[in-house]
């Protein structure tokens, strides 16, 4: 029943049909704008131009994880733990690609994005295999797994880790194209997350998180929807990834597979709204402010995991469907944040 | 090595993995909760007997006495702070795994903040010394954490076994909604094993005390071997976990013998991933459709 309204909002959601479509266009354009400029921007306003860009940079980076995440773990309703294995296929590919052929990361960011896609989809033919709370299980397995071969393959350094040449820029701007690549690989994840959201290809992933069994029966093909919801899910966290590990110029197994970095992308869609496109975004948006500022009072300490866990089930025990989802629900969703 | 020291080395720690693990599949099995913070706890336990030890110089054995129903008390007490009102959600199963996930962040960061991430063990006295009989050398530590484990399940079987309680908990497993139509205080029994499955790990956490070295977040590898046992086991028997941990336990002594130590967890997760794969319901559970 809920698919069927869902599918009435999805097809109310046609440009020009909502009262909201206006200043919806206006929204995205201003946010565009607004990303695209940020760094002139904040050249007089900020003292510390490096530190705003760097996490100028992260929320676009967790933007990105946290939509792509959204795929298969808001649209199709499968929660993954094991995206970081995506990450770090990103971060590895590009590193070694920078430090064995010297291919820029920033070139190699669609063939980064691809080589996790085509991880995530082998991944996901058999992980997929199982539902529910064996799922979570496999894809925490399939974690363990990676890092376990990661942390114990010399070619890419083992565990203590790979070092890449410095991007050869002056130090003051020397965030900048790391900040505008990152815009890239995030304006593309909330794009293809909206696109998933308006094609029959999206409505499907959304039967399968009502009924899976009933999804199936109507016709869906249910496995390879969702083996390629994972896939794509794990393009734009490739991306990523590559980005990431440029900027770090060290790659190690665990800043990529920790699980924390896995916790924060479930964490930002659930609390922004799991299956909404806004959501995702709202909710990176947020956790990296919190973090910040918790950062800066506090200093950089473990309470930091402490404060995400427990929002995590703060979260879940007293608005489950996140800001967006609790809005809409209640009909107060502001024009301006219903991007589906 | 010796194939008899290796298969007798493998069972005395099959022993307290068969402890840890028949905590969370019982709580698999009454709840339909898999505690991915049920390693968390267990580390909580072995700091507990590590201040102990240090302030006190109580022997981890003893500690037992305190840990296992200070672990009692906070299962009963989390179980109804935050069960009970997942418990009308239609996606129950999920909610609690991700909310278990987010407990087991809290304890880490909070284990992190207070003792550091640093390496820490307990040394009694018998950590450090072995018994040979015959040709079979045992470290006198792991012996005495394996008797007492097989005693501690033995205790449990016992309970479920012999009890009203028991009985109970035993008919919640089976079918939550018969044993409720019956006159069974499911939410009692709930928060009775939720407390059960916690003093185990309470246990637990003061025997790896002494047998491991431990920090924070080792938590995430000691949960992914506990889940591959419960997983192969079968999600909710406790027979299973049992068997499933005196054979991965030796299985993974062998291959420690082969490959070295460091390839030793994969014994795990690629069993985890093989039965989740080929063998949903495990050696021993019921097929259910999760």
């Amino acid at each position: 029943m809920a698919v069927v309204e869902r599918r009435q909002g999805l097809l109310a959601g046609a440009p020009g049909r909502k009262p909201g479509a206006r200043s919806r266009r206006v929204t995205v354009t201003l946010v565009l704008a607004l990303i695209l400029l940020f760094p002139v921007i904040a050249i007089p306003i900020f003292q510390s131009y490096a530190y705003v860009m760097q996490v100028g940079m992260l929320a676009l980076m967790w933007i990105s994880m946290s939509s792509s995440w959204n795929i298969i773990g808001g649209f199709a309703g499968y929660i993954s733990l094991g995206h970081g294995v995506f990450f770090a296929i990103g971060g590895y590919s590009a590193g070694l690609a920078l430090a064995h052929w010297e291919i820029s990361p920033f070139l190699f960011l669609p063939i980064a994005g691809l080589a996790a896609m085509l991880v995530g989809f082998l991944a996901g033919l058999i992980t997929l295999r199982t539902r529910g709370p064996a799922f979570i299980v496999a894809t925490i397995a399939m974690l363990f797994l990676f890092l376990l071969w990661f942390d114990n393959w010399e070619f890419i350094g083992g565990s203590s880790g790979l070092d890449l040449p410095l991007v050869q820029i002056p130090v003051q701007w020397l965030k900048v194209p790391f900040y505008y690549a990152m815009a890239l690989s995030a304006i593309g994840a909330v794009y293809l997350s909206h696109r998933v959201a308006h094609s029959k290809f999206g409505l499907g992933l959304r039967a399968i998180s009502q009924d899976e069994t009933k999804a199936e029966v109507a016709g869906i093909n249910t496995r390879w929807y969702k083996v390629w919801a994972f896939a794509l899910s794990a393009f734009f966290i490739g991306t990523a990834g590559a980005i990431y590990g440029y900027s770090l110029t060290h790659l190690r197994p665990l800043t990529f597979f920790a699980i924390a970095v896995a916790a924060r992308m479930v964490l930002m869609a659930i609390i922004g709204g799991r299956g909404t496109v806004a959501g995702p975004v709202l909710g990176a948006f947020l956790i990296i402010g919190v973090n910040e500022f918790a950062v800066r009072q506090l200093g950089q300490s473990e309470l930091n995991i402490v404060f995400t866990g427990l929002i995590l089930v703060a979260a879940l025990l007293f608005f489950p469907q996140g800001i967006v989802g609790s809005l809409r629900k209640a009909g107060r969703l502001p024009a301006f944040l219903d991007w589906d | 090595m010796d194939w008899l020291q290796i298969l007798v080395l493998g069972l005395l720690l099959g022993g307290v993995y068969a402890m840890m693990a028949s905590g969370l599949t019982l709580l698999f099995g009454v709840m339909r909760v898999v505690n991915l913070a049920h390693a968390a706890f267990i580390l909580v336990a072995s700091y507990l007997t590590y201040v102990l030890f240090e302030s006190l110089a109580l022997d981890p054995i003893v500690s037992l006495v305190i840990t296992m129903p200070l672990m009692f008390g906070l299962g009963v007490v989390l179980y109804l702070l935050l069960f009970p009102r997942l418990e009308d959600n239609p996606r129950y199963v999920e909610m609690t795994v991700l909310l278990t996930f987010g407990l087991a962040l809290i304890v880490e960061g909070l284990m992190t903040y207070t003792f550091t991430g640093i390496f820490r063990s307990v040394r009694p006295e018998y950590a450090s010394t072995s018994i040979t009989v015959g040709e079979i050398f045992m470290p006198t530590s792991q012996l005495y954490a394996s008797l007492i484990s097989f005693a501690l399940l033995f205790g449990l079987w016992s309970i479920l076994r012999f009890t009203r309680t028991g009985t109970a908990i035993r008919a919640t497993m089976q079918n939550r909604a018969a044993a409720q139509i019956v006159g069974v205080n499911v939410r009692r029994v709930s928060a009775l094993a939720f407390g059960i499955g916690m003093a185990l790990a309470g246990a637990a956490g003061s025997l790896l005390s002494f047998m491991f070295p431990f920090f924070p977040a080792r938590h995430w590898q000691w949960i992914a071997l506990l889940l591959a046992l419960i997983v192969l086991g079968g999600m909710g028997s406790i027979k299973g976990a049992v068997i499933a941990s005196l054979l991965l336990a030796v299985a993974s002594a062998v291959v420690t013998d082969l490959m070295g130590p460091t390839w030793s967890p994969i014994t795990f997760y690629l069993t985890l991933f093989l039965i989740l794969m080929i063998r949903p319901q495990g050696l021993f559970g019921v097929k259910v459709r999760l």
